[in-house]
């Protein structure tokens, strides 16, 4: 069985961009994707885009000091009124 | 020995963790104060996952409700081999995914994608990349809520939570090898939606 083409590089580098990005490849696997990076422009771009992907995604706080309702325990309460409804008998 | 319903449990020592270990045994119990204590500490945080989730507040608020019952209820089944946190965070994830299934739909708004989202300050404080990134946070609020529940939980309990692999996965209900695939996988259905030159320009 012959070496993987440049086809199959690109194809199989774009699928791998994450796993690269996250640290999961092994070190054949993470050559082999930066091997090929190097002289293809796509994948070189992909690396750089997925990674500010992630950093977008994780920079995300709009939901940084919400609250949670303040009706939230209702119906614990609710059901901790009830004869039947204590947690070793749900 | 256990404390019996409706008796106080011995005082804990010192720290956060003797404090929710006394919290749970009371809980455990039957004490209803005492599980309401021991879970606000994450309720804020739990409201956030589902709002994220779900993307809408108001469905996010009948969520967290639910999400409280079934931990009550099942409270006595928790036998500790996770945090508590981890626990109540997979009760949330299934009753949030168990309600997208219900409604038949995809999540509707979109939370973490909106428009008073802030960007890391380092792109945030340059005023030129402002709009860019304005329509980036709207482009990237849309691509997420049409992922799937299962992907969307995914890049949510990763990404954006920042929960490490074996937690999320855990939380998810699913292997380590599992939950890498569908962040994976989440994440190259965002890229696609998004393009990348959006994202190595926000990117810089």
């Amino acid at each position: 069985m012959g070496m993987p083409g440049r086809t199959d590089d690109h194809q199989w580098s774009q699928q791998h961009l994450s796993h690269y990005v996250e640290g999961d490849l092994r070190r054949r696997a993470r050559r082999r994707l930066e091997r090929h990076a190097r002289d293809c422009a796509d994948c070189g771009r992909g690396i750089r885009a997925m990674r500010a992907l992630v950093y977008t995604i994780q920079g995300l706080d709009g939901l940084a000091g919400e609250h949670a309702p303040a009706t939230i325990f209702d119906l614990v309460h609710r059901a901790g009124a009830g004869e039947s409804s204590s947690p070793q008998n749900a | 020995m256990p404390p019996l319903r409706g008796q106080r449990a011995p005082e804990p020592t010192t720290g956060p963790a003797a404090t929710e270990a006394a919290l749970l045994a009371r809980a455990q119990a039957g004490d209803v104060d005492a599980f309401e204590q021991l879970s606000s500490a994450y309720a804020d945080r739990l409201f956030m996952l589902l709002l994220r989730l779900l993307g809408d507040r108001g469905e996010a608020q009948d969520v967290a409700q639910e999400v409280m019952l079934r931990a009550w209820q099942g409270i006595t089944r928790f036998q500790g081999r996770s945090s508590y946190f981890t626990w109540l965070y997979r009760i949330a994830v299934n009753e949030a995914s168990r309600a997208l299934e219900k409604r038949g739909r995809r999540p509707a708004g979109v939370p973490i994608g909106a428009q008073e989202l802030q960007l890391p300050a380092s792109s945030a404080d340059d005023p030129s990349r402002q709009a860019e990134n304005s329509e980036l946070r709207l482009a990237l609020g849309r691509a997420l809520a049409q992922l799937p529940p299962e992907l969307r939980t995914a890049i949510v309990l990763r990404d954006v939570e920042g929960l490490a692999t074996q937690e999320a996965a855990e939380i998810a209900g699913v292997s380590q090898a599992a939950f890498k695939s569908r962040l994976h996988q989440a994440r190259l259905r965002v890229r696609s939606a998004i393009g990348d030159d959006a994202l190595v320009t926000a990117g810089g």
